[in-house]
């Protein structure tokens, strides 16, 4: 299979998976053997059906978890549990890689909005009239000024949203990791976080995304990694071929048949998401 | 069906008791004269108080500092009818209770002490609980040099208990739109261990979810704290007022 990377950043591999393979309590299994190099500085998108590992997937880029078999490196330097007992390489690691979790229920465990927003760069080690800078600048950035003071529980999904993502950005990692960002969102909502992410890309970070909405892919991803049901990559490629290989995004769970009425015929035909629905019949 | 009904009302009215009791700032977030204090000052305040209460003696520097709590609490805009339910359900009334054989042994004058002694100190500890919003109580704790993992254990609890209340009443409205209203008082109990079960379960899954969002933010064994009280003039003049108070009795 062709790994395809962005040219610019060729030489700089960030993240390098061989063969993983990774399985809950040791007999569900959730990655069949996954291979795939991330360059600095790309944005990805990682699509794919409920159930093929795309969440379980980031996280073991997050390192929260790792792989039963097979080797994951990042920066040539390959990832296992007891690196993280090093407190300088932990430390380092989690400023440079951030975390957006699928339910923000479970990102968001403190008391107040604020902080939650401030609990990453603490326990960091960032100095506190830094932390102070860069909650100024995100609340202004992200319109959270008037949740700072509530208990995250109070919050609409689309603010509890953007607060899990103010806790992540507060750290200026520079590899943002996100799972499922726009899930549940309002169409305005969405958009704005695609264009936040569409400008921290252009800031420098790389952007891993795992997300069901095409609409979303080709702006969000010069690559697009498809995670079939065999729990691996079954295709990789540009963000506009993948999304126009109609039989790919059927064959995995990507495309539904969608039946409606003009007038007084009915259609029935493939949707994809991907367009206004008149310029797809 | 008076059983079932009981479960449902049980259903029903314990995430609302909930949600009331523990998590309605609506007092907190007025802006009267506790309000405006700063939560250390005021807890510690509170706490010279309740342990002067328990000192006392005197039925009259008793009634004084209760007085003083009913002050307090309608100048800080908490309703007197409101607040004095809050005081005299449960442990007062207990305590009165209790009392009354000794009014034979010990004397009434005895009791009384006893009784406004109790009544006294569950005032000052409801009017500091609901004049304070509860994540600042928490944070209050770390003055009193509780170790951070304890008091951010306490606020995860407080956090996720809001989720489960609100688990609980979806799950109920689940349940009732597939059998209905009329469920016999069996199954209801049946219906009732599946919840806490699953409960259980939903808790443990999300212990380990959010224990890795911590690690994925740089969590290490030794949470750090955000610390921004401002301890301002007022809250010197009230600590002073206490104290002089305290010294004076």
């Amino acid at each position: 299979m062709v790994i395809y990377g962005s040219n610019d950043h060729m030489e700089n591999i960030i993240f390098e998976l061989k063969d993983v393979h990774f399985s809950y309590l040791g007999k569900f299994p959730a990655l069949g053997g996954v291979d795939i190099k991330i360059n600095q500085g790309q944005k990805i998108s990682v699509i794919g059906a409920n159930g093929t590992g795309k969440s379980t997937f980031l996280q073991i880029l997050d390192a929260i978890i790792f792989a039963d078999q097979g080797s994951v490196s990042f920066c040539n330097e390959q990832l296992n549990e007891k690196l993280f007992d090093n407190e300088e390489f932990s430390r380092n690691f989690r400023r440079k890689v951030g975390f957006i979790f699928q339910n923000p229920d479970v990102q968001l465990f403190c008391p107040t909005v604020k902080e939650d927003i401030v609990f990453g760069p603490l326990q960091l080690g960032f100095a506190k009239e830094q932390i102070q800078k860069r909650l100024d600048k995100l609340i202004d950035a992200l319109g959270i000024q008037d949740l700072l003071n509530r208990p995250p529980y109070q919050l609409s999904i689309g603010e509890k949203r953007k607060v899990a993502i103010a806790s992540t950005l507060i750290i200026e990692p520079e590899i943002l990791i996100l799972d499922e960002p726009t899930a549940g969102l309002d169409p305005l909502t969405t958009r704005h976080i695609i264009d936040l992410l569409i400008q921290e890309n252009i800031n420098g970070r790389t952007i891993i995304t795992s997300t069901h909405d095409l609409h979303i892919v080709e702006e969000i991803s010069d690559l697009v990694y498809v995670f079939g049901h065999q729990r691996k990559i079954v295709k990789s490629g540009l963000a506009g071929d993948i999304l126009n290989d109609t039989a790919l995004l059927t064959e995995n769970n990507l495309v539904h048949i969608h039946s409606h009425k003009h007038k007084d015929k009915t259609h029935i035909h493939p949707h994809l998401h991907l367009d206004h629905h008149g310029e797809n019949h | 069906m008076k059983n079932s009904n009981f479960i449902q009302r049980s259903v029903i009215a314990a995430p609302a008791f909930l949600k009331e009791i523990i998590f309605s700032e609506e007092i907190a977030l007025r802006s009267g004269f506790l309000q405006s204090l700063d939560p250390r000052i005021k807890s510690l305040t509170f706490l010279l108080l309740i342990i002067q209460v328990l000192l006392s003696q005197s039925i009259s520097v008793l009634s004084f500092f209760y007085a003083l709590c009913l002050f307090l609490a309608v100048i800080s805009k908490v309703k007197l009818g409101f607040f004095l339910k809050r005081t005299w359900i449960f442990i007062p009334l207990f305590s009165l209770f209790i009392a009354i054989p000794a009014v034979f042994t010990l004397g009434p004058a005895a009791v009384s002490v006893f009784v406004v002694r109790v009544l006294t100190c569950v005032s000052y500890a409801v009017l500091l609980s609901i004049t304070t919003r509860h994540f600042e109580l928490l944070r209050v704790l770390r003055i009193f040099k509780i170790p951070q993992i304890f008091v951010m254990t306490l606020e995860m609890c407080y956090r996720y208990i809001y989720l489960f209340v609100e688990i609980i009443e979806q799950t109920y409205q689940a349940v009732k739109s597939r059998v209905g209203v009329l469920a016999h008082y069996k199954s209801g109990q049946r219906i009732a261990a599946w919840n806490i079960a699953s409960l259980w379960n939903r808790s443990v899954k999300l212990n380990e979810d959010v224990y890795q969002a911590m690690l994925s933010r740089g969590y290490h064994g030794e949470a750090v704290a955000w610390n921004d009280f401002k301890i301002k003039t007022r809250d010197w003049l009230w600590l002073s007022t206490v104290v002089m108070i305290i010294w004076k009795i």
